[in-house]
């Protein structure tokens, strides 16, 4: 019994220090990355700097992503007429099936494969899907992990902030 | 007409009302003549106007210098960073052993640019893919410094992939190899996308800048 619950402290403490190590970058420059897009095109992320970003990484196994999505596109289509950027960094190996999520979702917000999962590692994802919003000058701002129904509410609040800023 | 004498009887309240009429008078505001009144409020009002404007040319004088500050202090920031950035080049970096890579592009016409993939004795060490723009950057003349690597003096060899769109938009794929000797010194080697227009193909060339 006490050893199980040294398991369990020992599993909440590795989580915390994760979910610790993603926060830590609230503040800090965002890292670059480039990756090949759904449309073909290659896209880099510095190529956005001026403009609020917001990076979502998904899979198409993950169900709140599901949820998620449909609302994150309705903030890119209102938004993204002022300066709001929205890319879906999708790490799954196939990325058809990426493609084929999204036509179902009838979401069109730009998605980049990350299926070798460099940029994953880079953002240090580990929940999914992860949120991570990023002001004009390119500075990490905000991280959510994981997707729970009113987190769009937050999302707006902060991407209406950056954008007055 | 006879006056009426004022009995001498009541001297107390004689005095009396004489005493309530002068608090009177002394509680009622004095009107002042209208010399009086406006001479010292002008002048106080000018001298305030005068000691606004001071303030006022003094907190500007101290803005501007509030703002030279901040500009000077960013400047050093920059040549600071500047100096930081080229001794972590040169510590990183010595330039007996630097190597740097540069892709530069002629033309571009039979070649739209996706990626390039470089490879130093069989290891990769720089896979870039290419935005639109970027590859826009390099049609215009630009060259971009795709790695910079440590190599120690004796023969190496060079790969590097190049992928992208070729004539008719084909999917491309090519591959050019060099072998080179680094001597003692730094050396730059370019890699060229250039047109061959008598075979309407790109062509992929490394050469070493002397």
């Amino acid at each position: 019994m006490r050893l199980k619950t040294l398991f369990v402290a020992a599993g909440l403490s590795f989580f915390a220090a994760g979910s610790l190590a993603s926060s830590d970058m609230i503040g800090q420059k965002a890292p670059d990355f480039a990756l090949k897009s759904s449309t073909g095109e290659n896209l880099r992320l510095s190529e956005y700097r001026g403009e609020v970003v917001m990076l979502n990484f998904w899979a198409t196994w993950c169900g709140p992503c599901r949820q998620e999505m449909p609302l994150l596109d309705d903030l890119y289509n209102r938004y993204e007429r002022v300066g709001f950027k929205l890319l879906g960094v999708n790490i799954d190996d196939n990325s058809q099936r990426a493609i084929d999520m999204m036509k179902e979702l009838g979401v069109d917000f730009p998605i980049v494969f990350d299926a070798s999962k460099d940029v994953s590692k880079l953002y240090e994802v580990n929940a999914m899907p992860v949120t991570v919003i990023l002001d004009r000058e390119g500075n990490v701002r905000y991280v959510h992990k994981g997707y729970k129904p009113g987190y769009e509410e937050k999302y707006l609040n902060e991407v209406r902030a950056l954008l007055r800023e | 007409m006879t006056t009426q004498p004022i009995p001498d009887a009541c001297p107390k309240a004689a005095a009396t009302a004489v005493l309530a009429a002068f608090l009177l008078t002394a509680s009622l505001p004095v009107p002042a003549s209208a010399e009086d009144s406006e001479s010292p409020d002008a002048d106080t009002v000018l001298a305030e106007a005068r000691d606004l404007e001071l303030a006022e040319a003094a907190s500007r004088n101290e803005f501007r210098s509030l703002d030279e500050d901040v500009q000077s202090l960013k400047k050093e920031v920059l040549d600071l960073n500047r100096d930081l950035f080229l001794l972590e080049e040169e510590l990183l970096f010595p330039a007996n052993s630097q190597v740097a890579f540069f892709i530069s592009m002629d033309v571009g016409e039979y070649f739209e640019l996706d990626s390039v993939q470089l490879k130093i004795n069989g290891k990769e060490v720089a896979n870039y893919l290419y935005t639109k723009r970027e590859a826009g950057a390099l049609v215009r003349g630009g060259v971009h410094r795709l790695h910079m690597a440590n190599l120690k003096t004796g023969d190496h060899e060079l790969v590097a992939i190049f992928t992208g769109s070729g004539p008719n938009s084909r999917d491309y794929r090519r591959g050019a190899t060099l072998n080179f000797d680094k001597g003692i010194g730094a050396k730059y080697m370019e890699l060229e996308i250039t047109d061959r227009v008598a075979k309407q193909q790109p062509e992929f060339v490394i050469r070493e800048w002397e």
